[in-house]
């Protein structure tokens, strides 16, 4: 094969990989405009507007005159067209990653991501045919987090930067800690995602406004636990105060130990940013009744918070040497 | 790229194939359920009579907005709270217990009774349906509607209607003051008294209502949606007529059946 030709394979395939990124990173960015949608149906108590699936009042879901989506049909029938669409998106995206990508864990990342979309829109239609369970609607909900938290990882391992590898970080600082960078990264994520499965929870019994006042709960730092909805709006509170802490120790620990690396320093600026609208968004929920828009940023805002952890940790441990190589280095 | 082009292509056709297609067939409108046996209810004999009062101030209607769906045009207000001339409507009396129904299963009327989605709100707002009797649920707007019965005791009720429709339902259990909804319009709410007896009743326009009965002695329950239950004994002999007054207050709190 001539020099040439060689160059041009290359180059068709950077660009392959390139476009299949960008790709993922639509596909992340409809995800999480999803669950946007996917909260306004809770917020506007929409979820069972169409009784009916996967018909739209015995419509083809796709067939639906545009006249009939009135009052809450219209978050709901919004909610399955765009999940429909998403749906579509990582079907593509599984397709083109197995047929585009050399390494198979990747190919396998993706696959995954079409069984947990695939799961996803079955789980939404038992919510529907089981008027809203608590757990089914909570398992929706959560899975819908998974499901970004995998999409985000397949746009960070099909990026440029990743595949050829991301610059090494070194820290003296982070080195002497018990825990280091990557680490922290981890429990965060695990942090927030329990946290979300709270909010889930929270948001699906209904007990959004059981504590009706903010900071304080029933005028006192703890509340009287006269009702399950009270232990997990309260649970939700608490959780908010442990990812707080956890988010900022990683806020403080990068700013300290990689001031000089963007790559870590941004996405832990973002992620700290987001989590001060998160909890103004938390305490204007209560204090606004539940307004609708405010109650949905929560859960969008939620999300984002969740998979700018995803992406950091996924590049702290992409660029921080494990322990083993640090005490080579050192 | 081909293959890729090629495999978008087929998810669209797949896409478009699926789910399934809208029927516009109306199922026909049952004239009431003809099966099921059980005790012949003893003929009405006496009868109970009353007022529904009030005391306290009246909370004003709130004027509903519908715009969320514009064939949902006329003006409609609250109606939870329905008071005139001191009286209170949409309170249900039924008998609880007594000597002509204890240990009884009566069988269900023949006639159905229906509930109309006109305007946008449910009309009757307060309904008595007995267990294994018909309930017609019929949609009267050019506008889809879903009733969504919050039951506990009896089996899930959520059916969407395109418009005009009817669509029969059977409740197979007593359940008293059964919220129903509407999730595409949310200022529509109903409520049911699915009775296990044929002696119920709902109070009228400024809270009188009369409630037949046979001969006997009977625990009367009064319960409304908002301010909760009452309970009352009564005896009564054939051709009685006998008045009984309930009074509901402001400040009374919802409870349960």
């Amino acid at each position: 094969m001539s020099r040439s030709v060689r160059v041009a394979d290359a180059l068709h395939e950077e660009g392959e990989n390139i476009g299949l990124h960008r790709f993922a990173l639509f596909t992340a960015c409809c995800t999480a405009f999803l669950i946007f949608v996917g909260g306004l149906v809770t917020s506007t108590q929409s979820g069972l507007s169409v009784p009916d699936w996967p018909t739209t009042y015995g419509w083809n879901m796709f067939a639906f005159p545009f006249s009939k989506w009135v009052g809450g049909i219209f978050y709901e029938h919004s909610h399955r067209l765009v999940a429909s669409f998403v749906g579509f998106l990582t079907v593509i995206l599984a397709f083109w990653t197995w047929l585009a990508e050399k390494r198979q864990w990747v190919r396998w990342l993706a696959v995954a991501a079409l069984g947990a979309v695939m799961a996803q829109g079955i789980l939404g239609g038992l919510t529907v045919i089981l008027l809203l369970p608590t757990s089914v609607s909570m398992a929706h909900a959560c899975l819908a987090q998974t499901f970004f938290c995998i999409v985000i990882s397949l746009t960070m391992f099909t990026s440029p930067q990743w595949k050829n590898g991301l610059p090494v970080a070194r820290s003296s600082v982070d080195a002497n800690r018990s825990i280091k960078l990557p680490t922290l990264c981890a429990m965060t994520t695990g942090a927030i995602y329990i946290q979300l499965l709270l909010g889930a929870w929270m948001r699906h019994t209904d007990s959004g406004l059981a504590i009706p006042d903010f900071p304080l709960a029933f005028g006192r730092i703890i509340p009287p636990f006269t009702s399950s909805h009270i232990a997990i709006h309260f649970a939700h509170r608490v959780g908010a105060l442990l990812v707080s802490v956890m988010i900022i120790w990683t806020f403080i620990r990068v700013r300290s130990a990689y001031r000089d690396h963007r790559l870590l320093r941004k996405p832990a600026t973002i992620m700290f940013v987001l989590l001060c609208i998160q909890l103004l968004l938390g305490a204007s929920t209560v204090w606004s009744s539940k307004a609708v828009l405010i109650a949905t940023a929560h859960v969008a805002i939620g999300a984002l918070v969740l998979g700018t952890s995803v992406f950091l940790t996924l590049r702290a441990y992409g660029m921080v040497p494990n322990p083993k190589r640090v005490a080579a280095w050192r | 790229m081909r293959k890729l082009s090629l495999l978008i292509c087929s998810l669209m056709l797949l896409s478009l194939a699926a789910c399934g297609n809208k029927t516009d067939e109306i199922p026909p409108l049952p004239n009431g359920n003809n099966g099921g046996g059980g005790d012949t209810p003893p003929p009405t004999t006496a009868s109970i009579t009353g007022k529904i009062s009030f005391e306290g101030d009246v909370p004003k209607p709130i004027k509903i907005q519908t715009a969320a769906d514009p064939n949902c045009m006329k003006e409609l207000f609250t109606e939870d709270t329905k008071v005139k001339d001191g009286g209170l409507a949409n309170v249900f009396i039924y008998v609880s217990s007594g000597s002509a129904v204890d240990g009884k299963t009566f069988a269900p009327p023949s006639t159905p009774v229906e509930i109309d989605q006109h305007d946008c709100h449910y009309v009757p707002h307060a309904i008595i349906v007995q267990v294994g009797q018909t309930l017609n649920i019929r949609n009267s707007d050019m506008t889809l509607h879903n009733i969504h019965a919050q039951t506990v005791e009896n089996s899930a009720l959520n059916t969407g209607q395109a418009v005009p429709m009817v669509t029969p339902h059977v409740f197979e259990k007593k359940e008293i003051l059964l919220p129903v909804k509407c999730d595409v319009h949310k200022w529509m709410s109903a409520f049911f008294a699915v009775v296990d007896n044929p002696y119920a009743t709902v109070s009228a326009e400024g809270g009188t209502y009369e409630l037949k009965l046979p001969a006997g002695k009977f625990e009367i329950i009064a319960i409304h949606e908002k301010y909760g239950k009452q309970t009352t004994m009564v005896e009564v002999k054939d051709g009685d007529k006998t008045p009984i007054n309930f009074k509901f207050k402001a400040s009374d709190t919802k409870s349960g059946n």
